[in-house]
């Protein structure tokens, strides 16, 4: 647990540190997880230390959005006037999202490889 | 009597503005509604997310704990996204197999639909009469958290809503999906996995990972390249309007 914890804190680490030097706008997580990919594929597979933290970490992926989502409650009066519009993007525009890319997605990836 | 209770009361008035009351009231709601979330067969209209964050901002109201209170004592939760972000690498790279037979059209359907995301969510809120700073916030709604916050800092929108609305996005992806892959007949877990992750990020990866792990690795893939892409464009796109 603890020797998976700190690789997966190294390749943060370094994903910040390229973010700094390059000032991409891309966040220093996603850049560390690119890099992992990356070393994953160099040393062919994780350890089990690795697997394992990695599995109990994104098994409670939900739960580190939380206080994020309490948020939503608790929006300035400025904001909340356009309530309507915020529920109406979120619901309708994810429906018609929803439909518009996985439509797209099985005309793309017709032809052959299914599963 | 109500002398004996005086300690008491003014132990418990403290302790709502301590780091452990917030701390563990997310742990204890959200192990509640995970056991809710089970006990109703995993239904996605019970989804814990969305269960607990009603829950935590009732008991925030009623507690006269202030949000800012509340989000300094869960810095610890949040700081987790980061790390389970880098850690997505190993599902990533154990379905590497599948997922390169499949590269052209997940590359494909992440730019087109992320800019459709985008720009669907966008439109019917401007058409629904919201000012300029709810329409940048709402922008970002389908990437994932820690890369929405930071297109919300650059774009001029304001974080708070972003990262809610992102959440709460996430949320109703997964309660729709049922339905979107019934309508569409679509039955292939890999883009049962795009569609997740591409609409839902985190919230649509976690789920996709209790459908199945290739499901799981599909998903992780287009919520990685829709936060990148959606990055790399929305910044640039903005100054545009």
């Amino acid at each position: 647990m603890l020797k998976g914890l700190i690789v997966l804190l190294l390749f943060q680490l370094s994903g910040e540190a390229l973010v700094a030097l390059t000032g991409t706008p891309i966040p220093g997580p996603v850049i560390g997880m690119l890099l992992l990919w990356l070393a994953l594929s160099l040393k062919s597979g994780p350890s089990n230390d690795l697997s394992n933290t990695s599995q109990a970490m994104i098994q409670n992926l939900s739960l580190f959005f939380l206080p994020a989502g309490v948020g939503l409650f608790f929006l300035p009066a400025s904001i909340q006037k356009y309530w309507p519009a915020v529920a109406a993007a979120m619901i309708a525009g994810t429906f018609i999202s929803m439909m518009f890319s996985g439509w797209l997605v099985k005309r793309l990836a017709r032809g052959g490889n299914s599963l | 009597m109500s002398q004996a209770l005086e300690p008491l009361q003014s132990f418990l008035s403290n302790l709502v503005h301590t780091p452990l009351f917030g701390l563990l009231l997310t742990l204890v709601i959200y192990q509640l509604s995970l056991w809710f979330y089970d006990f109703c067969g995993r239904r996605a209209f019970v989804h814990p997310v969305a269960v607990s964050s009603a829950t935590i901002a009732m008991v925030l109201k009623f507690s006269g704990v202030s949000y800012g209170n509340y989000v300094d004592a869960n810095q610890l939760i949040y700081f987790l996204l980061g790390p389970t972000t880098v850690a997505l690498a190993v599902p990533l790279y154990r379905e590497f197999h599948h997922i390169r037979k499949l590269a052209l059209p997940v590359v494909v359907t992440v730019v087109i639909g992320g800019v459709f995301a985008a720009a669907s969510a966008v439109t019917i809120a401007w058409l629904m009469g919201a000012n300029e700073q709810t329409l940048l916030s709402l922008a970002p709604k389908s990437v994932t958290t820690p890369i929405a916050i930071g297109i919300a800092s650059n774009i001029g929108a304001l974080p708070t809503l972003t990262t809610g609305v992102v959440v709460f996005t996430g949320v109703i992806g997964v309660l729709l999906s049922p339905v979107v892959f019934f309508l569409l007949q679509l039955r292939d877990p890999r883009l049962q996995g795009i569609v997740l992750g591409l609409n839902a990020h985190g919230v649509g990866t976690a789920r996709s990972f209790e459908i199945n792990p290739t499901t799981g690795a599909f998903a992780t893939l287009a919520m990685g390249l829709t936060g990148t892409f959606t990055a790399l464009t929305l910044p640039y796109l903005v100054t545009l309007f």
